[in-house]
């Protein structure tokens, strides 16, 4: 038990310094372009390189090139989720401004991701294993992972007032965690159709390094587009919830009587 | 501040509660998450044979027969898990990735002679992804046969370029 | 290549979510800094955030 007050209370001080949505503007300016850039550099060069600069797989032949969107996806579906889950703690527990309209902003982002992961499975299920989709344990967890983003999407704006909508959408966040440790793990738990990871922390890669390495820049291209991505529509989510302040306010933007913590700008 | 203490313990507790739920409720119900039976399941515990089942396991080296009858092919191979093995006849078109020492799932139901009658194959991929040049880098050096079973230990061909893999097949 | 239409579909996919996004994020960021930089000028307040979004 060492989360003393003392301690919840420096924690909450620390994430609070980034909450502050002026800063987080400032911040957010600076940092687009060593997103956006490196990102587009990395996903070009791992696409380019994976259709037509990999070698072909001894049995899948050409059809292993779709690997090279389908797991960058398949992972970023995880970790964007597990960024919401972690926003949801963040909400719940230090009524994190800005990690409110940070959920907000990531579960579009990572819908869209789960849904290529998705498509771009089915897209390879067809000509390798010879259907479009079974329900084995990893096929159908990550299929719950999507209808979860979808169900934190609808429950964020469906509530009148936002806080509410907050509140509900982070406690269905972090309890549809439990779902991220079964998709890891599927594999092993259970019989799949479903290959087990190539890569994991114990042993060699089950894949040749002229595979792997295009596999990781597009990993690489992908994550920071993910980032790109939610950090402009977190900075465009922080603009409108000072537009919606000072409409809602009396005139010359002063004290928001609304009470949404988000528009006023501490100095 | 106690509040916010308060609620970081609350959120843990809600946490963990779910997760334990969960992981009861996964395993309880774990067989039937199972996608598919292996062979000896199936020898110690035969499904009837109006039930559809899916059928997990490798194809045995040597056992595949190819047939028509017409235009459609007719394919007999055995399934093994390492312990029994199951004969698999199938009515269709293979999938890619089918060959003898594959992993497969077949989706049908028990004959009365107690074979297997498939109405749909899988093949299920491993998790090694390998360059043609490579594998057959593998196969003349006798390092692997595909047929047998899962390659060699992943570290000694996982940095092999094609340009070596080649070199060593023409060297034989 | 083998079974192009599956790889094709796969990164034609890929490209189009992403571009999708992309362009969505910065429409939706040029709307708003030029909504809040004229409302900010209207109300003509000391405390002008939009100016710290500018690039």
């Amino acid at each position: 038990m060492s989360a003393t007050p003392t301690l919840t209370e420096r924690a909450g001080a620390l994430f609070h310094r980034y909450a502050n949505p002026g800063r987080f503007l400032r911040l957010g300016v600076k940092l687009q372009p060593w997103l956006t850039w490196p990102a587009l550099i990395l996903s070009v060069t791992g696409l380019v390189w994976g259709l037509f600069f990999s070698p072909a797989d001894w049995q899948q032949g050409d059809s292993v090139r779709i690997m090279y969107v389908h797991v960058p996806c398949a992972w970023l579906a995880s970790s964007g989720y597990f960024a919401l889950a972690v926003c949801s703690v963040l909400s719940l527990v230090w009524r994190h401004p800005l990690a409110d309209l940070a959920a907000m902003e990531i579960g579009p982002v990572g819908a869209c991701v789960t849904a290529t992961c998705l498509a771009t499975g089915s897209l390879w299920g067809k000509p390798m294993w010879g259907t479009w989709w079974v329900w084995d344990a990893r096929l159908t967890s990550v299929l719950v992972l999507f209808f979860l983003y979808l169900g934190h999407i609808a429950l964020i704006r469906a509530f009148d007032d936002q806080q509410r909508g907050y509140r509900a959408a982070a406690i269905l966040a972090l309890a549809g965690a439990v779902d991220l440790p079964i998709i890891k793990f599927s594999v092993q738990w259970w019989n799949t159709l479903h290959q087990p990871d190539s890569i994991t922390l114990r042993g060699a890669p089950t894949m040749s390094h002229a595979m792997l390495w295009p596999l990781l820049v597009c990993t690489l291209g992908f994550t920071l587009g993910f980032a790109a991505i939610v950090v402009a529509r977190l900075r465009a989510g922080v603009m409108e919830s000072r537009i919606r302040s000072l409409l809602s306010s009396p005139r010359r933007g002063m004290q928001s009587s609304s009470g949404s913590a988000v528009g006023e700008y501490a100095a | 501040m106690k509040r916010k203490t308060r609620r970081l313990w609350l959120v843990i507790a809600c946490v963990g509660a779910l997760g334990t739920a969960a992981g009861l409720t996964l395993t309880a119900f774990s067989s039937n998450i199972q996608l598919f039976m292996t062979p000896s399941q199936v020898a110690a515990k035969p499904p009837p044979a109006d039930r559809t089942v899916r059928l997990g396991g490798m194809v045995v080296a040597g056992s595949v027969k190819r047939d028509h009858k017409g235009d459609t092919p007719i394919n007999r191979f055995d399934v093994t898990d390492g312990q029994s093995a199951v004969t698999v006849s199938f009515e269709g078109i293979l999938p890619d990735l089918f060959r003898e020492g594959q992993s497969v799932v077949a989706v049908g139901s028990m004959a009365p002679d107690g074979g297997f009658t498939a109405s749909e194959v899988l093949a299920k991929h491993d998790e090694t992804y390998m360059p043609k040049e490579v594998a057959e880098a593998l196969q003349k050096s006798g390092k692997w046969d595909p047929k047998f079973g899962p390659p060699p230990d992943a570290a000694s061909w996982n940095t092999m370029t094609q340009k070596e893999a080649s070199a060593t097949v023409q060297g034989k | 290549m083998t079974h192009l239409p599956y790889i094709v579909a796969s990164y034609g996919l890929a490209i189009g979510l992403a571009t999708f996004l992309s362009v969505g994020a910065a429409v939706r960021l040029r709307r708003d800094r030029v909504r809040l930089a004229t409302l900010e000028a209207a109300r003509g307040g000391d405390r002008r955030s939009a100016r710290e979004e500018t690039v």
